[in-house]
Order: C-alpha cells, then sequence, then structure tokens
C-alpha cells in the first residue's frame, strides 16, 4: 500500500527543551491513524510540522512523495487542515466563506456536500460565523473539508470544546466519508473514546518517543489489563521488563502488557513480588493509552 | 486573486467605508476654512498668508492618513492572527509570498484610492482659487502624509504578522522611526524632490510582511 505521509527522523526542540528524538512513521493510504499522547509529548508540534507550519530541527517528511518544505503550493488542493478549536474565518458567513474556499479549488470542489451538511444544522446562510457555537463551527469546518475533497486530512484536536452530541456527529460523518471514498485521515484528539470508533491506526506518543504504532484491533486483541493482589507492604519496581507502568492501590496491583499471563507470572515472581492469581481483562482504547503512557 | 481580494473587502468594508468618510471629511473642512478665510478678507490675503508665513491650511490632514493606514492595518490583519487563522489561509493552494503581497496590495489600493480621492477634492477645488505654485505646494506638503499613511498600514501588516510577541515589540521599535521620517521637515513642500525616493521606500516596506510570513511559516515562537 502506497505511504501518503512518511516522517523520517524528525527531531525538534523549544529552546533546549527536546521534544523528541529520531521520531519515524508512515501513514498508508486509505487508513485514519489517530496520534495519541499526553500534554506537552509534541501531538500539535507534528501536525505544525506536517502542514508546513514549523522546520523541525532535523529530520523531514514528505506527503504524496513531495518533501513538505518544498512542497508545489498546488499540491496543497490535496490535503485538507482542520485547526485545533474548528478556527475559521469569523468575519464570513456560511455562505461567503463557502464562496471564497471554492475558487480555490476549481474542478474538485463539491458544494453540495457542504450544503447537506448546513441544511442538517438548520444554520442560515447569511449566518455569521463568530456568531456560532463551537459545535456548530465544527460542522462549517468539517463541511468545508469534504466540500474541497482532499485526498488526505489532517485534524488537529478535532474534539476540541465539541459537546458529547457535536462529537459522535463529527466523528460519525468523518468516519463514514473516509472510508467510503478511500481518503487517508492523520488526527489527533485528547479524548481518546472518540478514537476508539473513529481510527484504523495509532500512534501512541510518550515523552521524547513514540511506544507504540500499530493498528488499534491489534492493539486491544493483545494488550491486557493485569491485576493481582499483593501485601499492603509489597514493593514494586517501576521497571519491570514488558510489563507497562506496574503500580499498587492498596493490596492490588495492576499493569499492562502485551505478554501472556504465564508470562507476566513469571516476571512477577522473578522481580521478587508475592502476588495472588493474575487477573487479565481487555482494554478499551483509553485503557490501552494510560496503561501504555502511565496516569502520571 | 479575485477570491482574495473578496476576503480581504469582507474584512474591511466598514471600516473602509469610515476611513473613506474621515479623510474626504477632514479634507473638506480643511478646503472650507481657505474659503472662510477667502470669504472673510479675500483671496489676496489667502496668497499672501500662504507665501509670507508658510501657511497650508490642510495641517487638519497631516496624522490622519497616518491613523487611517494604522487602523486599517488592525483590522485587515489581527483577524489573520486570531487562533492563527492565517494556517488557514498559508494553507490554500496558492503561492505565500503571492497570498501576503495581494493582501497587502489590497489595502494599499484602497489606500491609495481614499487619498487620491481627498487629493482630487483638493486639487479640484484650489486650482479654482489659488495659482498652481500654490495649490502644488499644498498637495507636495500634504503628499508625504499619504505615503506615511500607506507606509503606517504596511508596517503594522509586517508587525501584526510576525508571530513571535517579542520580536514584535522589536518590528515595533522599528516602525516608529521609519514612520517618523514622513514627519521630518515641518516646512511646506519640503520634501518636494525627495517625494520619488520617498514613494519607492513606502513601497519597499511592503517586502517586510514576507519575513513575517516566512517567519509564520518557519514556526517561530516566543
Amino acid at each position: 500500500m502506497e505511504n501518503i505521509i512518511e516522517c523520517k527522523n524528525l527531531t525538534h526542540y523549544y529552546g533546549k527543551r527536546l521534544i523528541y528524538r529520531d521520531l519515524s512513521f508512515d501513514v498508508p493510504q486509505g487508513r485514519i491513524l489517530g496520534l495519541l499522547g499526553k500534554n506537552g509529548t509534541g501531538k500539535t508540534t507534528t501536525i505544525n510540522i506536517l502542514s508546513g507550519y514549523l522546520r523541525p530541527h532535523a529530520g523531514e517528511c514528505s506527503i504524496f512523495g513531495q518533501n513538505i518544505r518544498t512542497m508545489d503550493p498546488a499540491l496543497r488542493r490535496r490535503i485538507g487542515l482542520l485547526i485545533e478549536g474548528h478556527v475559521q474565518y469569523q468575519f464570513m458567513t456560511i455562505e461567503q466563506i463557502e464562496r471564497f474556499y471554492s475558487a480555490f479549488y476549481p474542478g474538485q470542489w463539491r458544494r453540495e456536500a457542504y450544503y447537506d451538511l448546513m441544511e442538517k444544522l438548520k444554520v442560515a446562510p447569511g449566518q455569521r460565523i463568530s456568531r456560532m457555537s463551537c459545535g456548530q463551527r465544527s460542522q462549517v469546518a468539517l463541511g468545508l473539508i469534504m466540500a474541497q475533497n482532499p485526498d488526505l486530512l489532517v485534524l488537529d484536536d478535532f474534539s476540541l470544546g465539541l459537546d458529547p452530541g457535536y462529537r459522535r456527529l463529527f466523528v460519525d460523518y468523518l468516519r463514514d466519508y473516509a472510508k467510503s471514498e478511500n481518503k487517508t485521515v492523520f488526527l489527533t484528539s485528547h479524548i481518546i473514546q472518540d478514537m476508539e470508533r473513529l481510527i484504523d491506526d495509532c500512534i501512541v506518543m510518550d515523552y521524547g518517543r513514540i511506544l507504540i504504532q500499530q493498528p488499534v484491533d491489534e492493539l486491544l486483541a493483545t494488550l491486557h489489563r493485569y491485576t493481582c493482589t499483593v501485601p499492603e507492604s509489597a514493593a514494586v519496581p517501576a521497571d519491570i521488563d514488558g510489563l507497562y507502568h506496574p503500580q499498587t492501590i492498596r493490596t492490588t496491583l495492576e499493569t499492562h502488557s502485551f505478554l501472556t499471563a504465564q508470562e507476566v507470572d513469571r516476571r512477577l515472581t522473578e522481580a521478587g513480588i508475592p502476588h495472588g492469581e493474575l487477573t487479565a481483562e481487555r482494554v478499551t482504547l483509553e485503557d490501552a493509552f494510560i496503561g501504555l503512557t502511565g496516569k502520571y | 486573486m479575485k477570491a482574495i481580494f473578496y476576503k480581504e473587502w469582507l474584512k474591511t468594508r466598514w471600516y473602509l467605508l469610515l476611513a473613506a468618510a474621515v479623510t474626504l471629511g477632514t479634507t473638506a473642512y480643511s478646503l472650507m476654512r481657505i474659503a472662510r478665510v477667502a470669504d472673510m478678507k479675500g483671496i489676496a490675503h489667502v496668497w499672501e498668508v500662504m507665501l509670507s508665513r508658510d501657511v497650508v491650511f490642510v495641517d487638519a490632514l497631516e496624522y490622519l492618513p497616518l491613523l487611517v493606514g494604522v487602523l486599517l492595518g488592525l483590522v485587515q490583519f489581527m483577524p489573520e492572527m486570531y487562533h492563527k487563522c492565517l494556517k488557514l489561509t498559508l494553507h490554500l493552494p496558492y503561492k505565500p509570498i503571492r497570498m501576503i503581497t495581494l493582501m497587502t496590495a489590497f489595502g494599499t489600493a484602497a489606500l491609495a484610492a481614499i487619498f487620491a480621492a481627498a487629493c482630487l477634492t483638493m486639487f479640484v477645488y484650489l486650482r479654482g482659487i489659488l495659482a498652481p505654485e500654490l495649490y502644488g505646494r499644498i498637495l507636495l506638503t500634504a503628499a508625504p502624509w499619504f505615503l506615511a499613511g500607506i507606509a503606517g498600514y504596511l508596517t503594522v501588516a509586517w508587525i501584526c504578522l510576525e508571530p513571535a510577541w517579542k520580536r514584535r515589540v522589536a518590528d515595533m521599535a522599528v516602525a516608529v522611526p521609519m514612520l517618523w521620517i514622513y514627519f521630518l521637515a515641518p516646512a511646506p513642500a519640503a520634501y518636494g524632490a525627495f517625494l520619488p525616493l520617498l514613494a519607492v521606500f513606502t513601497l519597499l516596506t511592503a517586502t517586510l510582511a514576507w519575513l513575517s510570513a516566512a517567519r509564520f511559516k518557519e514556526g517561530k515562537q516566543d
């Protein structure tokens, strides 16, 4: 499968603070990839690099085979960009913003896709965007991207400021659109539950590095939460190979791992932790994220 | 190009209307001052005062074009920096430098139209009552003020589009003496021979906005 996005050995600093080093990832065509990470791990930095608004300290990114720093502006026709907070030109109305954007995408602009969505919102064509709620603005932004009909969508924290209803509406519309039209999507969100309904693949970032990159189905099938009882005073080392963030709350030890229960049991024993019988549970994407990155 | 001008027009139309009304209103007020003196003391007195006391009667216009230009820069470019809206503009399939050039060209053309209307109003009225040397003197005195309006607009575009606050403050510190150049010589028509150079300098300030756009694309921040 052709890679739409290819990022190699990205390293970036803000001042002397390292954001990440040697970050590499690809996004194949037709896949919806979610970038998950705690605040400050570099999600928005990555989006900014990808959308050409930040020159990384080292490394390079290409989209459709072209380096983004030297990309032909015409190629941006094929990339839809959603800015954090669904920002759009506040001084325009529903009608004016459609007229403005359509001029830049001759031959590919799908006016009806935009107005279909606006009809569902029940907003008047003359309504100014500055007078709309964040949820309504999110639909305007999505409608404009759908009308642009790009091959790649880059969405920065699409759930910011949306209530559960609008988040669900956004996710369902976006997934249906992306899947039915074979679009590639690269997105971030701080609400992981939404991502589970939407994304095919995920990258989980920790400070300075990628923890995992794999299909969500595979992640949820192979990662388990293990719990067992331990003596109240049991000391649990933080770094047991293969176990993510083992921690105890009173007499319960909890950890996440891709290993089998027998293997986890063996490693706890080897680490000298007296423990009761292990319980393995399937996890949601949010559990997996917290399990892999830790609660703190 | 039409779409870019359309966006800029939507942003600035009410302000431009107000700016045109205030500029033309102040011009009319200045001309009425001349008419009043001419009515009371005769046109010969106007000529005499202009020649012997270096009076140009349009001093009410001195800082107005600068104010009009600076405010237009704010009205046009502050919405672009609201939540980094400029990202949307520069993401459009258009060369960033050409985009910024067209945006500033719109503002420059709008200001030029307002200022030209003010100059034309002065010319039409004054040529009926004053000798060419005298009305030429008034227009040449006002010319650097109008150029200051355009330069003020272009420097505000440069400062507004700058992504980092520290650099913005530094840019402002450079902009103030830069704009002062237009008000250095208080004598009527003092800029006469220097005006073409001043006009070129004014147009060159348009390139400053490119620097800010390039820094924005680089992701510079405080």
